[in-house]
Protein backbone atom coordinates (compact mmCIF):
# COMPACT_ATOMS: atom_id res chain seq x y z
CA UNK A 1 0.00 0.00 0.00
CA UNK A 2 1.40 3.46 -0.59
CA UNK A 3 1.37 5.98 1.64
CA UNK A 4 -0.09 8.36 -0.57
CA UNK A 5 -3.04 6.31 -0.69
CA UNK A 6 -3.07 5.79 3.38
CA UNK A 7 -2.75 9.80 3.63
CA UNK A 8 -6.36 10.29 1.34
CA UNK A 9 -7.89 7.98 2.94
CA UNK A 10 -6.80 9.64 6.21
CA UNK A 11 -7.89 12.57 4.86
CA UNK A 12 -11.37 12.03 4.02
CA UNK A 13 -11.77 10.16 7.52
CA UNK A 14 -10.66 13.49 8.98
CA UNK A 15 -12.98 15.60 7.03
CA UNK A 16 -15.78 13.10 7.00
CA UNK A 17 -15.44 12.45 10.93
CA UNK A 18 -14.58 16.08 11.67
CA UNK A 19 -11.74 15.23 13.28
CA UNK A 20 -7.70 16.39 12.61
CA UNK A 21 -5.85 14.85 10.43
CA UNK A 22 -3.15 14.08 12.74
CA UNK A 23 -5.38 12.15 14.65
CA UNK A 24 -6.90 10.08 12.31
CA UNK A 25 -4.46 6.77 12.22
CA UNK A 26 -4.32 3.56 10.37
CA UNK A 27 -5.34 1.86 13.43
CA UNK A 28 -8.39 4.49 13.29
CA UNK A 29 -11.43 2.48 13.46
CA UNK A 30 -15.10 2.94 14.74
CA UNK A 31 -14.25 1.47 18.22
CA UNK A 32 -12.01 5.25 18.42
CA UNK A 33 -14.00 7.25 16.46
CA UNK A 34 -17.13 8.25 18.62
CA UNK A 35 -19.17 10.09 15.11
CA UNK A 36 -18.20 6.53 12.97
CA UNK A 37 -21.41 4.92 13.12
CA UNK A 38 -23.21 2.62 10.51
CA UNK A 39 -24.46 5.60 8.50
CA UNK A 40 -21.20 7.20 8.55
CA UNK A 41 -19.30 4.05 7.42
CA UNK A 42 -21.50 4.50 4.69
CA UNK A 43 -20.67 7.54 3.78
CA UNK A 44 -17.11 7.07 4.27
CA UNK A 45 -17.56 4.17 1.68
CA UNK A 46 -19.11 6.78 -1.13
CA UNK A 47 -16.57 9.29 -0.52
CA UNK A 48 -14.07 6.72 -0.75
CA UNK A 49 -15.61 5.78 -4.15
CA UNK A 50 -15.88 9.05 -5.60
CA UNK A 51 -12.35 9.90 -4.70
CA UNK A 52 -10.75 6.49 -6.13
CA UNK A 53 -13.54 6.51 -8.95
CA UNK A 54 -14.19 2.41 -8.33
CA UNK A 55 -16.86 0.27 -6.64
CA UNK A 56 -17.17 -1.20 -3.17
CA UNK A 57 -18.81 -4.22 -2.52
CA UNK A 58 -21.26 -4.44 0.55
CA UNK A 59 -18.99 -6.89 1.52
CA UNK A 60 -15.74 -5.21 1.08
CA UNK A 61 -17.52 -2.66 2.81
CA UNK A 62 -17.48 -4.44 5.92
CA UNK A 63 -14.02 -5.61 5.30
CA UNK A 64 -13.18 -1.78 6.29
CA UNK A 65 -12.67 -2.19 10.06
CA UNK A 66 -10.19 0.60 9.72
CA UNK A 67 -8.75 2.89 8.24
CA UNK A 68 -5.80 1.24 7.62
CA UNK A 69 -7.78 -1.54 6.40
CA UNK A 70 -9.38 0.75 3.95
CA UNK A 71 -6.49 2.41 2.26
CA UNK A 72 -5.54 -1.59 2.28
CA UNK A 73 -8.34 -2.50 0.09
CA UNK A 74 -8.41 0.29 -1.90
CA UNK A 75 -4.83 0.08 -2.89
CA UNK A 76 -5.41 -3.90 -3.88
CA UNK A 77 -8.68 -2.63 -6.04
CA UNK A 78 -6.17 0.08 -7.95
CA UNK A 79 -3.51 -2.45 -8.30
CA UNK A 80 -6.26 -5.36 -9.59
CA UNK A 81 -7.84 -2.89 -11.77
CA UNK A 82 -4.61 -1.43 -13.36
CA UNK A 83 -3.10 -4.44 -14.73
CA UNK B 1 -19.16 -16.27 8.73
CA UNK B 2 -19.07 -12.76 6.34
CA UNK B 3 -22.94 -11.96 5.08
CA UNK B 4 -22.97 -12.12 1.45
CA UNK B 5 -26.40 -10.06 -0.38
CA UNK B 6 -27.43 -12.55 -3.30
CA UNK B 7 -30.48 -12.46 -5.05
CA UNK B 8 -33.50 -14.63 -3.40
CA UNK B 9 -34.28 -17.74 -4.60
CA UNK B 10 -36.78 -20.33 -3.81
CA UNK B 11 -34.19 -22.69 -1.55
CA UNK B 12 -34.08 -19.41 0.41
CA UNK B 13 -37.81 -19.45 1.42
CA UNK B 14 -37.57 -21.49 4.58
CA UNK B 15 -34.72 -19.26 6.24
CA UNK B 16 -36.91 -16.56 5.53
CA UNK B 17 -39.56 -17.90 6.76
CA UNK B 18 -37.35 -18.47 10.09
CA UNK B 19 -35.99 -14.84 10.07
CA UNK B 20 -39.75 -14.02 10.11
CA UNK B 21 -40.29 -16.15 13.22
CA UNK B 22 -37.69 -14.87 14.92
CA UNK B 23 -38.34 -10.81 14.66
CA UNK B 24 -41.80 -11.63 15.70
CA UNK B 25 -40.70 -13.76 18.52
CA UNK B 26 -38.36 -10.39 19.44
CA UNK B 27 -41.17 -7.72 19.32
CA UNK B 28 -41.48 -7.45 15.77
CA UNK B 29 -44.53 -6.46 13.89
CA UNK B 30 -46.50 -7.89 10.93
CA UNK B 31 -45.26 -4.73 8.80
CA UNK B 32 -41.70 -5.48 9.38
CA UNK B 33 -42.00 -9.32 8.13
CA UNK B 34 -40.19 -10.09 4.79
CA UNK B 35 -41.69 -11.39 1.64
CA UNK B 36 -41.87 -15.42 2.14
CA UNK B 37 -41.98 -15.91 -1.49
CA UNK B 38 -38.97 -15.71 -3.56
CA UNK B 39 -41.28 -14.49 -6.74
CA UNK B 40 -42.73 -11.46 -6.40
CA UNK B 41 -46.35 -11.62 -6.27
CA UNK B 42 -46.82 -8.21 -7.71
CA UNK B 43 -44.55 -7.22 -10.74
CA UNK B 44 -42.45 -10.07 -10.70
CA UNK B 45 -39.85 -10.16 -13.62
CA UNK B 46 -40.70 -11.79 -16.87
CA UNK B 47 -39.12 -11.74 -20.56
CA UNK B 48 -38.24 -8.37 -21.73
CA UNK B 49 -40.26 -5.87 -18.99
CA UNK B 50 -38.82 -2.26 -18.45
CA UNK B 51 -41.03 -2.74 -15.03
CA UNK B 52 -40.46 -5.60 -12.37
CA UNK B 53 -39.63 -6.37 -8.99
CA UNK B 54 -36.67 -8.29 -7.56
CA UNK B 55 -35.94 -9.51 -3.52
CA UNK B 56 -32.69 -9.64 -2.11
CA UNK B 57 -31.40 -11.51 0.90
CA UNK B 58 -28.21 -11.29 3.48
CA UNK B 59 -27.52 -14.42 4.07
CA UNK B 60 -25.22 -15.71 7.08
CA UNK B 61 -24.18 -18.74 5.40
CA UNK B 62 -27.94 -20.45 5.37
CA UNK B 63 -29.37 -17.89 7.68
CA UNK B 64 -31.25 -14.76 6.76
CA UNK B 65 -30.32 -11.67 8.48
CA UNK B 66 -31.99 -9.42 6.47
CA UNK B 67 -33.19 -8.80 2.75
CA UNK B 68 -35.04 -5.22 0.39
CA UNK B 69 -37.10 -4.98 -2.37
CA UNK B 70 -35.80 -3.07 -5.74
CA UNK B 71 -38.47 -2.18 -8.15
CA UNK B 72 -37.54 -1.35 -11.80
CA UNK B 73 -39.37 1.48 -13.93
CA UNK B 74 -38.56 3.57 -16.02
CA UNK B 75 -38.74 7.26 -15.72
CA UNK B 76 -39.00 10.55 -17.92
CA UNK B 77 -36.63 13.51 -17.07
CA UNK B 78 -37.13 16.86 -17.81
CA UNK B 79 -34.69 16.74 -21.00
CA UNK B 80 -37.39 14.45 -22.17
CA UNK B 81 -35.03 11.43 -22.35
CA UNK B 82 -36.30 7.65 -20.41
CA UNK B 83 -34.25 6.07 -17.83
CA UNK B 84 -34.97 3.01 -15.47
CA UNK B 85 -34.32 3.70 -11.98
CA UNK B 86 -34.81 1.75 -8.96
CA UNK B 87 -36.94 2.21 -5.90
CA UNK B 88 -36.20 0.53 -2.85
CA UNK B 89 -38.20 -0.57 -0.50
CA UNK B 90 -38.51 -3.24 2.06
CA UNK B 91 -35.56 -3.02 3.97
CA UNK B 92 -35.45 -5.30 6.97
CA UNK B 93 -32.54 -6.62 8.86
CA UNK B 94 -31.75 -8.64 11.92
CA UNK B 95 -30.05 -5.22 13.70
CA UNK B 96 -34.24 -4.38 14.52
CA UNK B 97 -33.74 -6.99 17.61
CA UNK B 98 -30.04 -7.77 17.47
CA UNK B 99 -27.79 -4.99 17.54
CA UNK B 100 -25.01 -7.24 16.79
CA UNK B 101 -26.55 -6.41 13.16
CA UNK B 102 -26.57 -2.39 13.50
CA UNK B 103 -24.43 -2.34 10.15
CA UNK B 104 -26.83 -4.42 7.83
CA UNK B 105 -29.11 -1.74 7.14
CA UNK B 106 -26.20 0.35 5.48
CA UNK B 107 -25.17 -2.53 3.64
CA UNK B 108 -28.47 -3.54 2.28
CA UNK B 109 -28.86 -0.07 0.74
CA UNK B 110 -25.23 0.34 -0.75
CA UNK B 111 -26.07 -2.98 -2.15
CA UNK B 112 -29.42 -1.86 -3.99
CA UNK B 113 -26.57 1.62 -5.16
CA UNK B 114 -24.58 -0.72 -7.10
CA UNK B 115 -27.58 -2.64 -8.45
CA UNK B 116 -29.71 0.61 -9.27
CA UNK B 117 -27.33 3.57 -9.13
CA UNK B 118 -30.11 5.72 -9.78
CA UNK B 119 -32.15 5.08 -6.54
CA UNK B 120 -35.50 6.47 -5.04
CA UNK B 121 -37.40 5.71 -1.71
CA UNK B 122 -40.88 6.73 -1.16
CA UNK B 123 -43.66 6.76 1.54
CA UNK B 124 -41.55 5.06 4.49
CA UNK B 125 -43.61 6.38 7.17
CA UNK B 126 -42.45 10.03 8.12
CA UNK B 127 -39.31 11.80 9.08
CA UNK B 128 -38.83 9.85 12.73
CA UNK B 129 -38.14 6.92 10.91
CA UNK B 130 -35.07 5.38 10.74
CA UNK B 131 -34.78 4.83 6.98
CA UNK B 132 -35.56 8.35 6.20
CA UNK B 133 -32.78 8.98 9.39
CA UNK B 134 -30.50 7.55 7.04
CA UNK B 135 -31.11 9.11 3.89
CA UNK B 136 -31.20 12.62 5.53
CA UNK B 137 -27.15 12.13 6.67
CA UNK B 138 -26.11 10.36 3.77
CA UNK B 139 -27.32 13.76 1.90
CA UNK B 140 -30.22 12.61 -0.50
CA UNK B 141 -32.24 15.53 -1.72
CA UNK B 142 -35.99 14.80 -0.25
CA UNK B 143 -39.19 16.30 0.64
CA UNK B 144 -42.38 15.26 1.85
CA UNK B 145 -45.68 14.43 -1.23
CA UNK B 146 -48.15 16.44 -0.33
CA UNK B 147 -51.59 14.48 1.62
CA UNK B 148 -54.95 15.86 0.48
CA UNK B 149 -58.07 14.52 2.09
CA UNK B 150 -61.27 15.43 1.14
CA UNK B 151 -64.44 14.30 3.50
CA UNK B 152 -68.20 12.70 2.13
CA UNK B 153 -70.04 11.82 5.03
CA UNK B 154 -69.02 14.71 7.61
CA UNK B 155 -70.93 12.96 10.72
CA UNK B 156 -69.26 9.31 10.07
CA UNK B 157 -66.18 10.98 9.31
CA UNK B 158 -66.22 12.93 13.06
CA UNK B 159 -67.33 9.59 15.05
CA UNK B 160 -64.83 7.21 13.46
CA UNK B 161 -61.40 8.80 12.58
CA UNK B 162 -59.72 7.68 15.39
CA UNK B 163 -56.52 9.58 14.94
CA UNK B 164 -58.85 12.95 16.36
CA UNK B 165 -60.62 10.67 18.86
CA UNK B 166 -57.19 10.75 20.80
CA UNK B 167 -58.37 11.44 24.42
CA UNK B 168 -62.13 11.57 25.73
CA UNK B 169 -62.21 15.32 25.50
CA UNK B 170 -61.63 15.51 22.34
CA UNK B 171 -64.09 12.35 21.71
CA UNK B 172 -66.79 14.34 23.70
CA UNK B 173 -66.13 17.91 21.43
CA UNK B 174 -66.34 15.28 18.08
CA UNK B 175 -69.30 13.65 19.49
CA UNK B 176 -70.97 17.25 19.86
CA UNK B 177 -70.33 18.49 16.75
CA UNK B 178 -71.82 15.51 15.10
CA UNK B 179 -74.95 15.24 16.97
CA UNK B 180 -75.40 19.15 16.96
CA UNK B 181 -74.49 19.47 13.32
CA UNK B 182 -71.50 21.89 14.13
CA UNK B 183 -68.80 19.56 12.86
CA UNK B 184 -71.02 18.74 9.92
CA UNK B 185 -71.08 22.57 8.72
CA UNK B 186 -67.97 23.17 9.46
CA UNK B 187 -66.08 20.77 7.16
CA UNK B 188 -68.56 21.68 4.33
CA UNK B 189 -67.47 25.68 4.78
CA UNK B 190 -64.07 24.57 4.79
CA UNK B 191 -64.03 22.29 1.73
CA UNK B 192 -66.82 24.90 -0.04
CA UNK B 193 -63.88 27.38 0.86
CA UNK B 194 -60.86 25.62 -0.98
CA UNK B 195 -62.98 25.77 -3.69
CA UNK B 196 -63.84 29.63 -3.68
CA UNK B 197 -62.53 31.09 -6.88
CA UNK B 198 -62.18 27.86 -8.88
CA UNK B 199 -64.08 27.56 -12.07
CA UNK B 200 -66.05 24.34 -12.25
CA UNK B 201 -64.66 22.11 -15.01
CA UNK B 202 -67.03 22.34 -18.30
CA UNK B 203 -69.39 18.90 -18.46
CA UNK B 204 -67.17 15.80 -18.99
CA UNK B 205 -68.23 11.59 -19.65
CA UNK B 206 -66.83 9.42 -17.04
CA UNK B 207 -66.93 5.59 -18.12
CA UNK B 208 -65.27 3.02 -15.92
CA UNK B 209 -62.94 0.65 -18.17
CA UNK B 210 -62.01 -2.93 -17.61
CA UNK B 211 -58.26 -2.29 -18.88
CA UNK B 212 -56.18 0.82 -20.39
CA UNK B 213 -55.72 0.97 -23.71
CA UNK B 214 -53.98 2.69 -26.65
CA UNK B 215 -56.19 5.88 -25.97
CA UNK B 216 -54.00 6.36 -23.26
CA UNK B 217 -50.79 6.45 -25.20
CA UNK B 218 -52.13 9.65 -26.42
CA UNK B 219 -52.72 11.48 -23.60
CA UNK B 220 -49.34 10.44 -22.55
CA UNK B 221 -47.63 12.16 -25.29
CA UNK B 222 -49.99 15.54 -24.78
CA UNK B 223 -48.85 15.73 -20.90
CA UNK B 224 -45.67 14.35 -20.38
CA UNK B 225 -43.85 17.46 -20.96
CA UNK B 226 -45.28 19.36 -18.10
CA UNK B 227 -43.28 16.76 -15.73
CA UNK B 228 -40.05 17.06 -14.62
CA UNK B 229 -39.83 13.50 -13.65
CA UNK B 230 -42.74 11.33 -14.28
CA UNK B 231 -42.77 6.91 -14.42
CA UNK B 232 -43.36 6.56 -17.49
CA UNK B 233 -47.35 6.12 -17.73
CA UNK B 234 -48.27 4.65 -21.13
CA UNK B 235 -50.64 2.04 -22.32
CA UNK B 236 -48.02 -0.85 -21.75
CA UNK B 237 -47.11 0.29 -17.88
CA UNK B 238 -50.37 1.10 -17.12
CA UNK B 239 -51.78 -2.55 -18.32
CA UNK B 240 -48.97 -4.02 -16.49
CA UNK B 241 -50.06 -1.94 -13.20
CA UNK B 242 -53.55 -2.15 -13.43
CA UNK B 243 -54.69 -4.85 -15.11
CA UNK B 244 -58.16 -6.75 -15.14
CA UNK B 245 -56.76 -9.02 -12.34
CA UNK B 246 -56.45 -6.17 -10.12
CA UNK B 247 -60.42 -6.02 -9.18
CA UNK B 248 -59.99 -3.96 -6.05
CA UNK B 249 -59.27 -1.11 -8.57
CA UNK B 250 -61.00 0.87 -10.55
CA UNK B 251 -60.30 2.65 -14.14
CA UNK B 252 -61.68 5.82 -15.22
CA UNK B 253 -61.81 6.79 -19.02
CA UNK B 254 -62.63 10.74 -18.82
CA UNK B 255 -63.89 12.01 -21.99
CA UNK B 256 -65.36 15.32 -23.19
CA UNK B 257 -67.59 15.42 -26.69
CA UNK B 258 -65.82 12.16 -27.67
CA UNK B 259 -62.08 13.22 -26.78
CA UNK B 260 -60.13 11.66 -24.29
CA UNK B 261 -59.22 14.44 -21.57
CA UNK B 262 -57.52 12.02 -19.10
CA UNK B 263 -58.05 8.79 -16.52
CA UNK B 264 -57.52 8.24 -12.77
CA UNK B 265 -57.46 5.22 -10.77
CA UNK B 266 -59.33 5.11 -7.88
CA UNK B 267 -59.54 2.27 -4.97
CA UNK B 268 -61.12 1.77 -1.18
CA UNK B 269 -57.90 1.19 1.16
CA UNK B 270 -57.78 -1.26 3.33
CA UNK B 271 -59.47 -1.47 7.07
CA UNK B 272 -56.68 0.31 8.99
CA UNK B 273 -57.38 1.64 12.69
CA UNK B 274 -56.75 5.17 12.31
CA UNK B 275 -59.90 5.47 10.03
CA UNK B 276 -62.21 3.27 12.57
CA UNK B 277 -65.28 2.10 10.27
CA UNK B 278 -64.53 4.89 7.68
CA UNK B 279 -64.80 3.19 4.45
CA UNK B 280 -61.66 5.60 2.79
CA UNK B 281 -61.49 5.68 -1.30
CA UNK B 282 -58.17 6.49 -2.59
CA UNK B 283 -57.23 8.40 -5.88
CA UNK B 284 -54.36 6.11 -6.51
CA UNK B 285 -53.10 7.78 -10.02
CA UNK B 286 -54.05 10.11 -12.52
CA UNK B 287 -53.22 11.48 -15.59
CA UNK B 288 -54.16 14.77 -17.96
CA UNK B 289 -52.84 17.65 -19.61
CA UNK B 290 -52.96 20.67 -16.72
CA UNK B 291 -55.73 22.49 -18.25
CA UNK B 292 -57.82 19.07 -17.39
CA UNK B 293 -56.76 18.52 -13.74
CA UNK B 294 -59.51 19.88 -12.36
CA UNK B 295 -62.15 17.70 -14.79
CA UNK B 296 -60.11 14.29 -13.58
CA UNK B 297 -59.91 14.93 -10.02
CA UNK B 298 -63.83 15.82 -10.19
CA UNK B 299 -64.33 12.87 -12.22
CA UNK B 300 -62.40 10.83 -9.39
CA UNK B 301 -64.21 11.73 -6.55
CA UNK B 302 -67.37 11.57 -7.26
CA UNK B 303 -67.06 7.62 -8.75
CA UNK B 304 -65.22 7.29 -5.41
CA UNK B 305 -68.04 9.13 -3.16
CA UNK B 306 -70.53 7.53 -5.32
CA UNK B 307 -69.26 3.91 -4.69
CA UNK B 308 -69.86 5.10 -0.68
CA UNK B 309 -66.39 6.14 -0.02
CA UNK B 310 -66.62 8.61 3.53
CA UNK B 311 -63.83 10.03 3.02
CA UNK B 312 -61.41 10.32 0.15
CA UNK B 313 -57.44 10.74 0.27
CA UNK B 314 -54.75 11.42 -2.22
CA UNK B 315 -50.83 11.87 -2.94
CA UNK B 316 -49.84 14.60 -5.50
CA UNK B 317 -46.51 15.98 -5.77
CA UNK B 318 -46.85 18.37 -8.65
CA UNK B 319 -48.40 21.77 -8.78
CA UNK B 320 -50.61 21.41 -11.40
CA UNK B 321 -52.42 18.22 -9.57
CA UNK B 322 -51.97 20.07 -5.81
CA UNK B 323 -53.74 23.12 -7.65
CA UNK B 324 -56.62 21.08 -9.03
CA UNK B 325 -57.29 19.14 -5.28
CA UNK B 326 -57.34 22.02 -3.66
CA UNK B 327 -59.80 23.26 -6.12
CA UNK B 328 -62.19 20.21 -6.15
CA UNK B 329 -62.20 21.16 -2.06
CA UNK B 330 -59.36 18.45 -0.83
CA UNK B 331 -57.57 19.83 2.36
CA UNK B 332 -54.20 19.66 2.75
CA UNK B 333 -52.52 17.76 5.95
CA UNK B 334 -49.58 16.52 6.95
CA UNK B 335 -47.79 14.13 4.91
CA UNK B 336 -45.54 10.73 5.90
CA UNK B 337 -45.73 9.98 2.26
CA UNK B 338 -41.45 11.33 1.79
CA UNK B 339 -39.39 11.11 -1.78
CA UNK B 340 -35.87 10.72 -1.51
CA UNK B 341 -33.36 10.65 -4.32
CA UNK B 342 -30.07 9.45 -3.94
CA UNK B 343 -27.40 11.94 -5.25
CA UNK B 344 -26.81 10.47 -8.49
CA UNK B 345 -30.01 10.69 -9.46
CA UNK B 346 -31.11 14.00 -7.30
CA UNK B 347 -27.78 14.96 -9.95
CA UNK B 348 -30.15 14.71 -12.67
CA UNK B 349 -32.59 16.29 -11.16
CA UNK B 350 -30.68 19.65 -10.57
CA UNK B 351 -31.73 22.72 -9.08
CA UNK B 352 -33.85 19.70 -7.28
CA UNK B 353 -35.71 22.69 -5.33
CA UNK B 354 -37.51 24.30 -8.18
CA UNK B 355 -37.64 21.22 -10.18
CA UNK B 356 -39.22 19.34 -7.93
CA UNK B 357 -42.71 21.27 -7.89
CA UNK B 358 -43.11 19.18 -11.68
CA UNK B 359 -42.32 15.63 -9.99
CA UNK B 360 -45.07 13.48 -10.57
CA UNK B 361 -45.66 10.94 -8.03
CA UNK B 362 -48.51 9.34 -6.39
CA UNK B 363 -49.57 6.35 -4.13
CA UNK B 364 -49.42 4.56 -7.60
CA UNK B 365 -45.15 5.03 -7.73
CA UNK B 366 -44.62 3.32 -4.13
CA UNK B 367 -45.57 -0.05 -2.74
CA UNK B 368 -48.86 0.83 -1.77
CA UNK B 369 -50.69 -0.94 -4.51
CA UNK B 370 -50.48 -4.55 -2.62
CA UNK B 371 -50.15 -3.39 0.50
CA UNK B 372 -53.27 -1.09 0.80
CA UNK B 373 -55.57 -2.11 -1.30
Amino acid sequence: MTANILDQVRGIASDLFAIPADRVKAESSPENIEAWDSTQHLNFVLALEEKFGLQLSPEEMEQMRSVGEAAKLIASKLQSGAQ
Amino acid sequence: MPIIIQPYREEHEQAVREFNQRLMANGGSDDLLFFTSAKPQWLPKTEGANLYQEFFLALDGEVMRGGYALKHQDFQFSDGTTRSIGYYHHPISEGVVDAKYATLGAMLLKDAMNRAPLLYCLGMGGYDRPLPKMLMRLGWSHFAVPFYFKVVRPNRFLREMQALRTSQLRKLALDFATFSGAGWAAIKAMQAFRRLGSTKPAAFQVDQVREFSDWTNALWEQARRHCTLTAVRNCQTLRTLYSPTETHLMRLRVRRAEQDIGWAVIGERRKDEKYGDLRVGSIVDCWAAPQEALAVVSAASSAAADLGMDLIVSNQSHQMWIRAFEQAGFVNSTSNFIFAAGKKLAALLDPFAENRTRFHFTRADGDGLPRNF
